[in-house]
């Protein structure tokens, strides 16, 4: 933080900067720090894979072992949620997962932009999955899929009050899945900068105790940037479950 | 041959045996009670702010200021209810 700027608000972190100012008619399309962080990650993870595969070693290298990780953990989360049926859209989720896990990591870098603490891109990308999912209903079901608001066994008076209710929890899934990762991700990067703000304020040396209390959030930051990471993916297969088998 | 063969078997019950320990100890319990209250605290707030917003719509569309925005909050709210019945299910089974 420059002596000019004297902004010290921990909310700074969020800003958005645009880069390379480019608009197409009225929609402004320009080149941010929240782009650039998108561009690196999939830079990341696009050379990571590519790389540490490369050699195709059968005894692994420890880099060619984490991949292979990944791989396993998302398709053995398919195989638990989905099924074998799941096989077809381990490139959909492993893609979100490897996306929101590798944004949340760079995130975690020290000047960098964290791209998932913005309500826009969480709910974009819960968008995704939320209209595929639907689509992917339709197709396996076509008309039938609208059965998946009726509760099976249930008088028939009662249907006029809860297909309207079944309607609001389908329509919220994208809100609730957008939201937690948006808020956990701010809530912890603000955390962190507000008990940075202590360490310059305390007097004397006792600044170093929220300085420990940092090293410890950044650990617990981290693994929440996996936690919801995979809670997204966990929440995409079930509703590509719930898709497929209505019920 | 033979001797081949019986290695071969012996390997499969090997990763059969493997495979197995895998599947039971899979999806272990990773969350911890915030994420888990913060969890609860979305679906019930999301199905709030959706219920909300069709109401609105509704009122908008029809002209019947306040009656859309009071039903749908409630259908919005007992949806929630419902998400979190749902959530609470799922956790149980596991």
């Amino acid at each position: 933080m420059s002596a000019s700027g004297e902004k010290h608000s921990p909310l700074e972190q969020f800003e958005i900067t645009p880069f390379v100012h480019f608009e197409v008619g009225s929609v402004d399309l320009a080149f941010t720090n929240s782009s650039l962080a998108m561009v690196i990650t999939t830079a990341v993870i696009t050379l990571f894979l590519t790389l540490s595969v490369n050699t195709r070693s059968i005894i692994p290298s420890r880099v060619q072992l984490i991949s292979e990780l990944s791989y396993g953990f998302i398709a053995q989360l398919l195989k638990d949620t989905v099924g074998e049926q799941g096989r077809k859209y381990f490139p959909f989720v492993f893609t979100i997962f490897m996306f929101v896990l590798i944004g949340n990591m760079v995130g975690m870098l020290p000047y960098s932009f964290t791209f998932t603490s913005h309500i826009i891109v969480t709910f974009a990308l819960a968008a995704v999955v939320f209209v595929g999912v639907t689509i992917l209903g339709f197709a396996k079901h076509g008309m039938n899929f609208f059965s998946f608001f009726v509760i099976p066994g249930l008088p028939w008076y009662m249907l006029p009050l809860l297909i309207p209710i079944e309607v609001i929890s389908y329509l919220s899934r994208p809100i609730s899945l957008s939201v937690r990762l948006f808020a956990n991700m701010l809530a912890g990067h603000t955390l962190i900068k507000v008990f940075a703000m202590f360490v310059i304020t305390m007097p004397f040396y006792s600044g170093v105790l929220p300085l420990a209390f940092i090293v410890a959030l950044t650990g617990l930051e981290i693994l929440i940037a996996f936690l919801q990471a995979y809670v997204f993916a966990i929440l995409t297969c079930l509703y590509i479950n719930d898709a497929l088998h209505l019920h | 041959m033979d001797n081949n063969n019986d290695k071969i078997s012996d390997l499969k019950k090997k990763i059969n045996s493997i495979e197995k320990s895998h599947q039971s100890e899979s999806m272990p319990k990773k969350e911890s009670g915030v994420s888990f209250g913060f969890k609860i605290s979305t679906e019930l707030v999301a199905a709030l702010v959706v219920g909300v917003g069709i109401g609105l719509l509704v009122d908008n569309y029809f002209n019947t200021k306040p009656f859309g925005l009071i039903i749908f909050f409630i259908l919005g709210a007992f949806a929630g209810f419902f998400n979190v019945y749902r959530v609470m299910r799922r956790i149980e089974k596991q």
